[in-house]
């Protein structure tokens, strides 16, 4: 909790930019994509981790650059989309593009390093997506799309949970400096 | 100044950018009710309003300009009587003006009262197409009216065309003298039957008819019902000239209805033939035609050759 605390209360220019060896993001995205429609095969528990997610806030967040963030979160959103057969392309790509951006913003200011941190992080921008995504479903599709329900609260704690192992082992592929 | 705040705010610029590139895609991708595309409902949405608005005041300056314009130049010895002049003239044409659309509504409720047994609805030209190469129009009656794709669309005169795209309060009317409309037809004489097609021009062609057929200026021309959108012996128009040509003769109609003069129109909810019960003008026995028989009685389905 100290290390959260003091990580929060760091200046700007204290937070680290972490740097990955070359080709990790596009190969750690496109590995997410192929889990998450691997996995979509195997029943309901799948559904309940959004991989890519979890991908575009980990990169977002370690990265701390809005514009790399958003382009990085609507080029995942936009293969989320073709890969699902009834979704018009762009409906993950907008809500991802602004969950890059804001993951960034926020990386940007705070420290993300703690478990804890990590997990609260993921808990919102799962349901700022969800929120998000519902919006523009709406005005777009004229589809009544939830933006809470007790089953989305389910997922987001599962898929918070998993992208903290999840962040972990990512935080290995950072290149030292 | 302002390209300080973009670059200040890069990011936020970009993020947008970015979004609305997507929320373009989307409305490319994504079909309303009726098949029509989202960006095409927003535009035609956007732009219909105008297009009424347009048509209202557009009326309202012309009378209000024509007034002023008259008053300006009356000399001060004659006013009052230019005055007067001026009022009177307005009157005139104002009666002039409503005894036309009186006319017009009451040829309108004629044939409507002709043909009980089909449903129709009358609606007025809102607006006409942007592209010059394409003959539709914009008519203020749409999905709230119950109108459906591919309705015929005529006058007491004849045919107009058919609707293509439908909106809530207005719909779009493919002309029978555009490129893309063909319509199933026969001369009212011989009932040869070919094809009435827009050729782009104000008058549409009648296709298919061999060289043999004997062909004159001022045949008549019916819908021959085929194309399941107009009903039977509906006027088309006659034929302007016929020539030969390969393989097929090139027959140019002057349509019966006014397409370049169109300012209330009859849309036919159902394809039904229409069949007159009670006519203000009683047609001969032997007219086979009712629906020609109210603009053009008796002798519609005589041909000239």
């Amino acid at each position: 909790m100290d290390t959260m605390l003091s990580a929060g209360a760091r200046s700007e220019s204290n937070i680290e930019v972490h740097k990955y060896y070359s080709g990790a993001v596009p190969l750690v995205c496109f590995l997410a994509l192929v889990l998450q429609a691997f996995l979509h095969k195997y029943g309901r528990f799948a559904e309940l981790v959004d991989l890519p997610l979890l991908v575009t806030i980990y990169f977002g967040v370690s990265r701390r650059n809005p514009v790399s963030g958003m382009f990085l979160g609507a080029a995942i959103g936009i293969a989320q989309d073709a890969l699902s057969h009834d979704n018009p392309i762009g409906m993950y790509g907008i809500a991802k593009t602004c969950v890059g951006y804001v993951a960034s913003s926020v990386g940007a200011r705070i420290d993300t390093e703690h478990p804890i941190s990590r997990f609260g992080l993921i808990f919102i921008l799962f349901h700022f997506h969800q929120v998000v995504l519902s919006i523009t479903e709406r005005a777009l599709l004229a589809h009544n799309m939830p933006m809470f329900t007790l089953r989305l609260l389910l997922d987001s704690v599962v898929t918070a949970g998993v992208g903290v192992v999840l962040f972990a082992l990512l935080d290995r592929l950072r290149r030292r400096q | 100044m302002s390209d300080t705040i973009i670059s200040r705010h890069r990011p936020l610029s970009l993020l947008a950018a970015l979004i609305l590139a997507q929320v373009l895609l989307l409305a490319f991708q994504i079909k309303r009710e009726n098949n029509v595309r989202l960006v095409r409902y927003w535009t035609v949405q956007t732009l219909t309003p105008v297009e009424r608005a347009g048509t209202w005041s557009f009326s309202r300056i012309g009378g209000l300009w024509s007034s002023y314009i008259g008053l300006r130049n009356a000399r001060t010895e004659n006013a009052r009587l230019q005055k007067e002049l001026d009022e009177l003239r307005m009157r005139n044409r104002e009666l002039e003006s409503q005894a036309a659309e009186g006319q017009r509504l009451a040829s309108l409720l004629n044939f409507r009262n002709a043909h009980p047994e089909a449903s129709m609805l009358a609606a007025e030209v809102i607006g006409a197409s942007a592209d010059p190469t394409s003959h539709t129009l914009f008519i203020n009656r749409g999905e709230r009216d119950h109108v459906r794709r591919n309705l015929a669309v005529i006058t007491p005169e004849g045919i107009v065309g058919k609707i293509v795209e439908v909106f809530p309060t207005s719909s779009q009317v493919l002309l029978i003298n555009d490129r893309d409309s063909g319509v199933g037809a026969l001369f009212a004489g011989t009932r040869t039957h070919g094809v009435v097609k827009g050729s782009g021009d104000p008058n549409p062609r009648m296709d298919y008819i061999v060289n043999d057929e004997k062909v004159q200026a001022g045949d008549k021309i019916l819908t021959s019902g085929e194309d399941h959108i107009f009903p039977k012996d509906l006027p088309i128009g006659k034929v302007e000239s016929a020539k030969a040509a390969t393989p097929f003769q090139l027959i140019s109609i002057a349509p019966a209805a006014r397409l370049d003069r169109l300012e209330d129109v009859l849309v036919l909810l159902t394809q039904q033939e229409l069949t007159p019960k009670k006519t203000e003008e009683a047609p001969p026995q032997n007219t086979p035609n009712p629906a020609a028989a109210n603009s053009q009685p008796a002798t519609a389905p005589h041909a000239h050759n």
